[in-house]
This record gives structure tokens, C-alpha cells and sequence, in this order.
């Protein structure tokens, strides 16, 4: 897991909030993939890439009705609470330099779209349990989206670490 | 929090068999509902723990344990309650992106 991309990590907790240690072009790519995220959102219900986006709610055979009247009540809920915080984060990562100060909330937004894109990606590239990038050869098809979701749960990951560090108000 | 006790309850059919002519309305009476977080190659395991602090509001220890249930049962029992409880719990983990359902206790 140990990975030595750069000396910082790419999101640490500082005295009065959170630190986000991205370069603007990692930044701009992060915003390019929530941008796709929320055109997806907008878009039509029966998309299967978003099918981890919205899973079933009553699972068993005998409750079919309940889980289309859950879908039918939640799922535009669900929708909006993610557009809220890809709303919330785009604006923190469109502001320059090359780290950018975080409160709790808008580093909850960004995690919030992070994963989002993580379960649309993975689930475009089928990812399974197994999964590992170094089996994934350069002429790969689809190497470069490998690498976005290799990348994209890097970030992830030090975002959760960043919030288990003692001091957090969560 | 109970660990998964019967392996077989994600495929057996849900008897719903309410013959009480004693009642008025044929009401299911307060039956528990369990809701389960099942195991999914997307999310990463710190995430998962965190999100089971965040949500439940469980120690470190105990949203860990339950992680380490899902990844390896390939699911556990979070949390439960009435149905409505249930609900808005399976709606905030999907918020997060978790693979939640609920069911009732004991089907």
C-alpha cells in the first residue's frame, strides 16, 4: 500500500481543518471525473454503470414491491445528495496553488464524489477482488482508466486516514 | 451485534404468512429488521470502516470488526431496528456508496 508518489501525502489534517496536497493538473482531472459523475446522475435512470450508485434495498424475493417503492422515494434523494456535495467540492478544487485548505464538510463532499467515481469506474472495468494494477499490461485497452482508479483510491485512502487522525470532530 | 447466523437466508424464500383471524387488520407485528452490508470488490476496507464509524457512530474497534465480518463472512448485520430505522440506515450507507439491504430479523 506503501506507495512514494511524492513526498506529501495528498490530503492531510492541519490545525484548523484539512490540506489537500494536489498538483492543479490532478485537481483539474479529479474535476473533469465529477463533472462525468454528474452528467451520469442527470442523465437516464437505466444507465448499468451507475447500478452501484443505486443497489437494492430489500433484497428478498418476497419484498420486490418495497424495494421499487424505495427506489421510486429515494432514489432522487440520493441523486441530490450526491450533486450537492460534487457542487460542494468543485469549487474547492477549482481555486489555484497547489494545495488547497479543506473544512470537515467539504472534505466529506469530496470523499462523498471520490467514491462515487470509484463505484461508476470499477464497475465499467468489472474490477474483482483480486484486482491488482501490475497485472494490467501497458497495451491494455483500458491501462489509463486502471490508473485513474488506482490513483483516484490513493487519494481515497489518505482522505480516511486523514479523518481517523486523532483530533477529528466526525 | 449479532454475526451472521444462518448462511442461508440471502436465497431462502421470505415466508410472510400473516393468519391471525383474532386481529382486526392482518398487520405484521414489530417484526425486527436487520440490515446487512454485503462484501463488494469496489470499496476500499478503511473506507468501509470509516463509514461504519460515521454512520453508526461505533468505535474504531468495533467498525473494524464488522469490516473484517463483511470481507470475509462476505456480509454482516450493522445495525437494527423498526423498519423505518432500517430504511433510513440502508439509505445513508448508500449515500456513501455501500452495498446495503435490509430484511427482516430471523427470514
Amino acid at each position: 500500500m506503501a506507495r512514494t508518489r511524492k513526498p506529501a501525502p495528498p490530503v492531510e489534517r492541519t490545525g484548523t481543518g484539512f490540506r489537500l496536497n494536489l498538483q492543479e493538473e490532478e485537481r483539474d482531472l479529479i474535476r473533469r471525473l465529477m463533472a462525468e459523475l454528474r452528467t451520469l446522475l442527470l442523465g437516464p435512470n437505466d444507465d448499468d454503470r451507475m447500478r452501484r450508485l443505486f443497489p437494492t434495498a430489500y433484497h428478498q424475493q418476497g419484498d420486490r414491491e418495497m424495494d421499487d417503492e424505495y427506489q421510486r422515494l429515494m432514489r432522487e434523494d440520493l441523486v441530490a445528495s450526491r450533486l450537492v456535495g460534487l457542487g460542494v467540492i468543485d469549487e474547492c478544487l477549482g481555486a489555484g496553488k497547489n494545495s488547497v485548505a479543506l473544512t470537515e464538510a467539504q472534505l466529506l463532499a469530496f470523499v462523498q464524489a471520490l467514491n462515487g467515481v470509484r463505484l461508476v469506474l470499477g464497475t465499467m472495468l468489472d474490477v474483482s477482488e483480486e484486482h491488482d494494477l501490475d497485472e494490467i499490461d501497458d497495451d491494455h485497452p483500458l491501462v489509463g482508466e486502471y490508473h485513474l482508479y488506482a490513483f483516484l483510491s490513493w487519494v481515497l485512502d489518505w482522505c480516511i486516514r486523514a479523518l481517523q487522525t486523532p483530533g477529528s470532530v466526525a | 451485534m449479532n454475526a451472521i447466523t444462518n448462511r442461508n437466508m440471502a436465497t431462502a424464500p421470505a415466508p410472510i404468512v400473516v393468519d391471525r383471524p383474532d386481529q382486526d387488520e392482518t398487520v405484521l407485528p414489530d417484526t425486527p429488521w436487520i440490515v446487512l452490508v454485503w462484501n463488494d470488490p469496489i470499496n476500499l476496507m478503511s473506507y468501509v470502516t470509516w463509514v461504519f464509524q460515521k454512520v453508526f457512530g461505533y468505535s474504531l474497534e468495533k467498525a473494524t470488526e464488522l469490516m473484517l465480518d463483511v470481507h470475509q463472512k462476505g456480509r454482516a448485520v450493522v445495525s437494527n431496528g423498526t423498519r423505518e430505522k432500517a430504511e433510513l440506515d440502508v439509505f445513508r450507507l448508500h449515500e456513501h456508496g455501500l452495498w446495503a439491504t435490509m430484511q427482516r430479523d430471523g427470514s
